[in-house]
């Protein structure tokens, strides 16, 4: 028995479900938003490592939501642990970190302005900077991000130069990574963040309590959705959200329209939930998943992939991390201040997010953020325990945590291009089902060698900001990651329906009333996080989608 | 119960000393500075637990998930990867009582058979190297098993118990308190953690696999 029909129907809460939500909501239309996750209050947040980082308060258990993953098509798939996808309402919005920087415009038009890559499948956007700007300007005000405009090579065009509050306070360290950063000829800025420094919108200012990634806001100072979107899209009484709800599948008619989103509710029922509009975002991954498993006569291959292209495309943001240790004791005499409790450094580099030649091995670089390392003691205490060979134990471990005790650790993280290829994929298995007995994402990752040149380069240089600051030990952590957060690409839009699997709008090519608004749109995963991004996004193609819903009041037609 | 799948995983189905094979079991994200580890000890979805290899145990005991010989064993052990000296250690932080406790969710079964199959072999070992049992040898016999645990390669299945050891160990030294371990903050002071700190009714445990009930 379906449940009767809702105009739209959402599927994902977190940076891409939720703008949409918004937008069609303040424009009169009424919005069905299934999550999967729990909807978690302000209070369930509470400072307690092992519940949040180390259980399934955010990441589902790896056997209870299996992913197969091989980094080679010649590779057997094996099970993974790692964590994929956040499960709350407010998706990887509600734990991130919020680093929220802007892609650049040559992030738009990348093909063209690098040309042609041996084995890489990049293309230009159907659309450009100017087009998502004023969005990117939308999304700041509603989610609340500060920061302050610097100048410097490859600084954000901004219509308006202030952040929604002023940048949040940083360690004084920072302006030792200035002093230092400016005399290798480099260009420091201030990280804007997804965090708000001053009271805004009836949310509190940050407390600085320095357990802001892997942690929810217990004062709703860091701008998840389900704190600033979600709550503004339920006060205009249009929406509902159903947490805990797994949607299964979408079904079509006849004529090959979405017409409802099969779920699991709460108790693991199945239920059929019909609408007219169906807005996919999910994760790249994840959303890709849901299409694959969504087979019909029309659509044997999966819901809007007679094109094959569904799935294809699939990237990451390539990673590299580099960590400086100071010991307290040794350095309190030049830095009275390195005790300060201040958590953030909030600098980062972008002096190497585009090369003029491609001399080094690479024309597209990336972005360096700089951060104290996060202060979760297990997660510390393990890293320094470590296992087999180079593990310890007994009185060299405690001594090692005494010295940790001791220490204040700078590092950097590098969020660089991750070149699209035809060998990096997600498809989905049959025979490994997740608990709600749906088939899981396989996934295959193959790494162009452009990528490792460009993680390796910026690695370096970031390395040479650490090294001037005369560190007591500097550790090289990863040169050639990528990470499994930050997806992109599964559905990758543009203007051709041969080469591409959305509009530019993101509405599907094969199915006229399906969208997908999570990073799967990309054609290219930018230089940076991709949060803001996917939300600016969101919130330009929710605008569109009412003016078209005005134009074509037929488009909420009951679907046959 | 899924059926098996058609890859080879590649860390499963080693030979190996021990009878149950080594599975990766940690993964990180530390992206963006992150702290995510998800601790999870099997790649494959838990046997129901009606297989608890408590079955062929003696009935016990003053403990929750560990027979009495387990929870001496493993006490044993906690003492070595973290021992009193200056600092308290594993022990006075109540990390025993930590692992027994922890060991009873059921999301977590397939770690606690893991982990006790991973202590009968540690003290298979010991009875075998040392005639005596791993509670009762001397600290350097217990450190020479522990490293040969911790050395013996990435595929096996001691290696593993002794990561396990070690992860559950650290659990329950920096842990919150409401857990059972970090008694009196200990860990926290050692390693000089602070936090503002969940309401002192809280009680970690009731949260944790209860999304349902958030």
């Amino acid at each position: 028995m379906a449940l009767p029909s809702v105009d739209i129907v959402i599927i994902g809460s977190g940076a891409g479900g939720a703008p949409m939500a918004l937008t069609l909501a303040r424009a009169g239309h009424r919005v069905l938003i299934l999550e999967k996750g729990a909807f978690y209050k302000a209070e369930d947040f509470v400072h307690d490592e092992i519940l949040n980082s180390r259980r399934n308060f955010f990441m589902p258990l790896p056997w209870d939501e299996p992913h197969l993953l091989r980094h080679g098509e010649d590779q057997h798939y094996s099970r993974t642990n790692a964590a994929w996808t956040a499960n709350c309402v407010g998706g990887g919005t509600v734990h991130m970190s919020g680093y929220f920087y802007r892609f650049k415009p040559v992030d738009f038009r990348l093909r063209s302005e690098v040309g042609a890559i041996d084995g890489a499948t990049h293309a230009d956007w159907p659309i450009r900077y100017q087009d998502l700007s004023p969005y990117y300007d939308m999304a700041e005000e509603e989610l609340g991000v500060s920061g302050e405009w610097q100048p410097h090579p490859f600084a954000d065009v901004r219509a308006k130069k202030a952040f929604p509050t002023p940048p949040l306070e940083a360690h004084p360290i920072s302006h030792e990574v200035d002093r230092v950063a400016k005399k290798l000829g480099y260009h420091p800025f201030t990280t804007s963040r997804g965090i708000i420094s001053r009271a805004y919108r009836g949310r509190s200012a940050c407390m600085y309590c320095a357990l802001c990634g892997s942690y929810g806001c217990e004062v709703n100072a860091k701008s998840g959705t389900h704190a600033s979107l979600i709550p503004a899209a339920l006060a205009t009484g249009k929406v509902e959200v159903r947490p805990l709800c797994m949607a299964r599948s979408i079904e079509v008619d006849a004529e090959g329209r979405a017409k409802s989103v099969i779920y699991l509710d709460p108790d693991g029922n199945a239920q059929e939930q019909p609408a007219k509009l169906v807005v996919v975002s999910c994760t790249a991954v994840e959303s890709a998943r849901l299409l694959l498993n969504s087979t019909s006569s029309r659509f044997p291959k999966g819901l809007a992939n007679n094109n094959g292209l569904v799935g294809r495309n699939l990237v990451f943001s390539s990673f590299g991390e580099s960590r400086a240790t100071f010991r307290v004791s040794k350095n309190k005499a030049r830095w009275p201040w390195i005790e300060d409790g201040a958590p953030f450094v909030q600098r980062s580099l972008q002096d190497f997010y585009l090369m003029k030649d491609a001399s080094h091995g690479f024309r597209k670089g990336g972005t360096l953020g700089f951060m104290w390392t996060h202060p979760n003691p297990i997660f510390a205490a393990a890293g320094i325990a470590s296992s087999g060979k180079r593990g310890i134990f007994g009185k060299k471990l405690k001594d090692a945590l005494r010295d940790y005790r001791d220490s204040k650790i700078l590092q950097f993280e590098i969020y660089g291009e991750f070149l699209p290829n035809p060998k990096t994929y997600v498809g989905v298995d049959s025979n490994t089902r997740d608990k709600y007995g749906i088939p899981v994402a396989a996934i295959t990752v193959t790494r162009h060698p452009h990528d490792f040149a460009m993680s390796k380069y910026l690695v370096e240089r970031g390395e040479e900001v650490l090294k001037a600051l005369e560190p007591d030990h500097l550790e090289r952590r990863a040169t050639e990651g990528e990470t499994t957060i930050l997806q992109g690409g599964t559905c990758r839009f543009g203007n051709d329906p041969e080469t591409s699997v959305l509009n530019k709008n993101c509405r599907a090519h094969e199915v006229p009333n399906l969208y997908v608004v999570d990073g799967s749109f990309m054609p290219t995963s930018g230089g940076v996080p991709v949060t803001l991004t996917i939300a600016a996004n969101s919130f330009r193609v929710g605008t569109q989608l009412v003016k078209d819903l005005k134009a074509h009041p037929e488009m909420l037609r009951k679907s046959g | 119960m899924c059926p098996p799948p058609p890859y080879e995983a590649d860390d499963d189905g080693h030979d190996s000393p021990l009878t149950f094979p080594r599975r990766v079991f940690i993964q990180r994200l530390t992206f963006f500075g992150g702290g995510v580890i998800l601790l999870g000890s099997a790649c494959k979805k838990a046997p129901a637990p009606d297989a608890s290899p408590a079955k062929n145990a003696v009935p016990s005991t003053s403990h929750r998930s560990l027979t009495n010989d387990e929870y001496a064993v493993m006490t044993a052990a906690v003492d070595r990867v973290l021992p009193k000296d200056e600092d308290p250690g594993a022990v006075e932080a109540g990390v025993p009582e930590y692992i027994d406790r922890m060991l009873l969710s059921p999301e977590l079964f397939q770690m606690r058979q893991d982990f006790t199959d991973g202590l009968n072999h540690l003290e298979k070992r010991s009875r075998d190297t040392y005639q005596s049992s791993f509670a009762r040898i001397t600290s350097a016999q217990q450190d020479t098993l522990l490293v040969a645990f911790k050395d013996a390669g990435s595929s096996s299945g001691e290696a593993h118990f002794y990561e396990l050891l070690v992860t559950l160990t650290l659990e329950g030294f920096l842990g919150d308190p409401s857990y059972g371990g970090n008694k009196d903050h200990v860990g926290w002071t050692l390693v000089g953690f602070g936090t503002s700190e969940p309401p002192p009714s809280y009680d970690g445990q009731k949260h944790l696999h209860h999304m349902k009930g958030m």
